[in-house]
This record gives C-alpha cells, sequence and structure tokens, in this order.
C-alpha cells in the first residue's frame, strides 16, 4: 500500500515532490524545503533547545532528503515519518556528539501541548493527526507521557529509562506500552471519524 | 488485541517488548527474541504494525518554529540550488537509466530551475501551486504511486511508482480532454518501483489522464488528473 501525503488541493503531494529532488529538480526541492523547515528545525529545537544546534540538524536534514530522495520507499511509511525520523536520528547524534544536554522531555512534551492550545477541540474533525497526538498526550499521566517521549523522541531504551528515572525495568516497560496504546486508541478514534 | 487475547495465545512475554520493538528501541537478545515471535504470530505482527504507525506520530507531534533569519539561502547554497545552470548536473539515483537523466537534464535545460543566487526566489511556489495538478496512480483499484503535472511557463511532470506490476521499459502517455494521445516519454521500473520526469507539452490542466503502457501497448497503470 502507498500511503500519500495530504496537501492543499492543486499543490504537489510530498511524494511527487521527491520524485522530483530524485532527479535533481531543484524547484521540486525549494517547494519542498519551504513546506518541511519549520517541522523539521521545530523537532531539532524541541530537543535541543539550542537555535544552533538545531538549525546544523535541520540543514543536515534537508541535505539528507535531497540526496537520498530516490531511495524513499512509500511502502514503508509516510513523506512526514521519514524525514522526521531522519532529524530525530540526526539530532540524537548531534547531541551525543556535543555531549550537550537534551532538553528535557517533560519540557519538550509541554512545548508540543502548546502547540495544540489552537482549537484542540477541532483535531479530530480536522483529520491531523498531529494534533490528535498532541491532545491524547495531555491525557497520558506525567509518568506515561515522559516514559514514551524519552523513547520515541529520545530513542531511550526501557533500561535507559528504568535507570535515569530511578524505577523498576518492568515498570518502565509498562509505562512505555501503555502510553503506546492509548495514543493509539487515540489515533484509531480520529481516523474512524473521519471514515479512514 | 485485546489483554485476554494476548494471555491466550502465549504472548504475553512479549507483550511490552512490542511497544519498544515499534519504537525502535529494543535492543540484543530481547529485540531478536521479540521478532522471531512477531515472525510466528499474525496476532503480534499486526499489533507491532499498529504500533509501530503510532510510534511514527510521536516525533511528527513536535511543534513548527522558523528556523533563523537565512535559513533557505544557507541550505539552498549547500544544496548547490543558488547555482543553477541548466548544463549542470545534479545527484543522480542509481535506478535511473541514462536516458532517465537525460530527460532530467532536459527538464533543467528548458528553465525548470531556479536561480536564489541572491535571494530565495518567492515565485516559484505560487508558480508551480498555480495550475498544478495531482493525482494517484492505480493499478486494478490500488494506489500504486503519484503523478504530479506542474504548470508554468514550462510544464512538467513527475511520476513514481511503487509495487507495481510495472518491469523494465515502460512508457508514459497522457491523454488530454480532447481524447489526443501524447507520448511524453520511457523509462524503467526496477521490480514495480521508479520515479521520473519529463517535460510536458500540454497544459496540465487539459490532461485528463496519465497512463503507464508497457511496451506491448497495455496500460498498466492510470491517474485521472482531470
Amino acid at each position: 500500500m502507498v500511503r500519500q501525503s495530504r496537501v492543499a488541493e492543486g499543490e504537489p503531494s510530498d511524494e511527487g515532490l521527491l520524485a522530483g529532488m530524485a532527479v535533481g529538480e531543484q524547484s521540486a526541492a525549494v517547494i519542498f524545503t519551504r513546506r518541511y523547515q519549520r517541522r523539521i528545525f521545530g523537532l531539532a529545537y524541541s530537543m535541543t533547545g539550542d537555535a544552533g544546534v538545531a538549525e546544523d540538524v535541520a540543514q543536515e536534514a534537508m541535505i539528507r532528503v535531497w540526496r537520498h530522495a530516490p531511495v524513499f520507499d512509500p511502502r514503508r511509511g509516510s513523506v512526514a515519518s521519514w524525514v522526521l525520523t531522519i532529524t530525530r536520528n540526526l539530532t540524537i547524534d548531534a547531541l551525543r556528539l556535543r555531549r550537550a544536554v537534551p532538553t528535557d522531555p517533560d519540557d519538550f512534551a509541554a512545548s508540543v501541548m502548546r502547540s495544540n492550545e489552537h482549537n484542540p477541540e477541532d483535531s479530530v474533525h480536522r483529520g491531523d493527526v498531529r494534533q490528535t497526538v498532541r491532545t491524547a498526550l495531555e491525557v497520558l499521566s506525567d509518568e506515561q507521557r515522559r516514559a514514551v517521549v524519552l523513547a520515541a523522541v529520545y530513542g531511550r531504551t526501557a533500561l535507559e529509562i528504568s535507570e535515569a528515572e530511578g524505577i523498576p525495568l518492568g515498570t518502565a516497560k509498562t509505562r512505555i506500552r501503555t502510553a503506546l496504546i492509548r495514543l493509539r486508541a487515540a489515533v484509531e478514534h480520529a481516523e474512524g471519524a473521519n471514515g479512514e | 488485541m485485546s489483554e485476554d487475547d494476548v494471555r491466550a495465545s502465549g504472548c504475553d512475554p512479549f507483550t511490552d517488548d512490542l511497544a519498544e520493538l515499534a519504537l525502535g528501541v529494543l535492543t540484543g537478545r530481547e529485540r531478536a527474541q521479540a521478532l522471531s515471535h512477531v515472525e510466528s504470530c499474525p496476532r503480534c505482527a499486526e499489533e507491532l504494525e499498529q504500533l509501530s504507525r503510532v510510534a511514527d506520530t510521536v516525533v511528527q507531534a513536535a511543534p513548527d518554529v522558523d528556523p533563523p533569519m537565512g535559513f533557505e539561502v544557507r541550505l539552498f547554497e549547500r544544496m548547490g540550488v543558488a547555482d543553477v545552470r541548466p548544463h549542470r548536473q545534479r545527484l543522480r539515483p542509481s535506478v535511473w537509466v541514462p536516458a532517465v537523466a537525460a530527460v532530467a537534464a532536459a527538464a533543467l535545460a528548458l528553465g525548470l530551475g531556479l536561480s536564489l543566487s541572491s535571494s530565495p526566489a518567492p515565485t516559484v511556489a505560487a508558480q508551480h501551486a498555480k495550475g498544478t495538478v495531482s493525482a494517484s496512480l492505480l493499478e486494478n483499484g490500488e494506489t500504486v504511486g503519484h503523478v504530479v503535472a506542474f504548470g508554468g511557463a514550462h510544464p512538467w511532470i513527475s511520476m513514481m511508482l511503487a509495487d507495481s506490476t510495472a518491469k523494465g521499459t515502460v512508457q508514459c502517455i497522457v491523454v488530454t480532454d480532447d481524447g489526443t494521445t501524447h507520448h511524453v516519454g520511457t523509462f524503467v521500473a526496477r521490480q514495480g518501483y521508479g520515479a521520473w520526469i519529463a517535460p510536458l507539452h500540454v497544459k496540465p490542466g487539459d490532461v485528463r489522464t496519465a497512463e503507464v503502457v508497457s511496451p506491448s501497448g497495455t496500460v498498466i497503470a492510470t491517474a485521472t488528473l482531470g
């Protein structure tokens, strides 16, 4: 199954732009950059809290997308997922290389939830999975939210989370799983409401 | 899969592992054991796929933030976008046959590239948004790719195939509203996958369908744009 991005009518799809970038079409790269630069920089900045590091990461992420556009495989997920996973991995590497202190996962989650303050009740009807997840994060317990952000965003294993949080390994695993299942329920509910 | 289902099926030891597997943070022996179980358990495989979809969305929920001033200029300089010359070749994907690269170069030669030497060109997005049409490529009712026809002074068309039965050399044709068929180009699909771009000699708004056609003339996939 090929997943296609949602874009405004008349706008080229993400996949179409990647196809253009794959053959070196520079105008496709320009449109793609303008579509994604705020998301890419936003993720890197939210993880690092450092605009300089975030710009370095965001630039490198866009360069990699440009270079690797030909190998993007739509069967494995959406363009947004691919691009932001590249960004996340680069940010984790940058933090490790610079021995920098990442933002606290609670701060990351807070910035995510703050960004949903505009019309959160409408998220289901707009079919925006980002807003659905932001809303769902708000209803997780603090411990579950922290665990899932540490794992999903900062790439921490359950063992690392248990050590950092001073909790048993089994508790860390359960928090991660419970949080993910609750997020899944929220997304499925939203998709059901949108008839997908 | 409910908790009862999990316990009843003997999957209990792996229930927590599936979430970590989906998040990409399970390592070592635990990962190997969990993967081995998933391979032999359709229910856990389904559970893993669903959790993986959600795992991706957490990163996507990060807030949008405006990058610093000059971000685009610095980025486009690094990408080489600031120095567009029609004869200059950009990276070529390994899956392209030379003919396809030549087509891409021809597209650039037509002036489809963008000069950003002094500042980001503000007109490109609007130029392409205007008169641009896109549609999914369907093969037997399934989406197997995408077609985008870009408008502007020099229209061009991009096509991406994935999970198609198309193999080897195939043709792309477009059919305009008046029923006329236009041969747009020939490209190579490898294992049902390929991407391709070419000048379009008709207005995007006039294109009714874009088709991938086998050498024998069989229509493999169709996108309805008009």
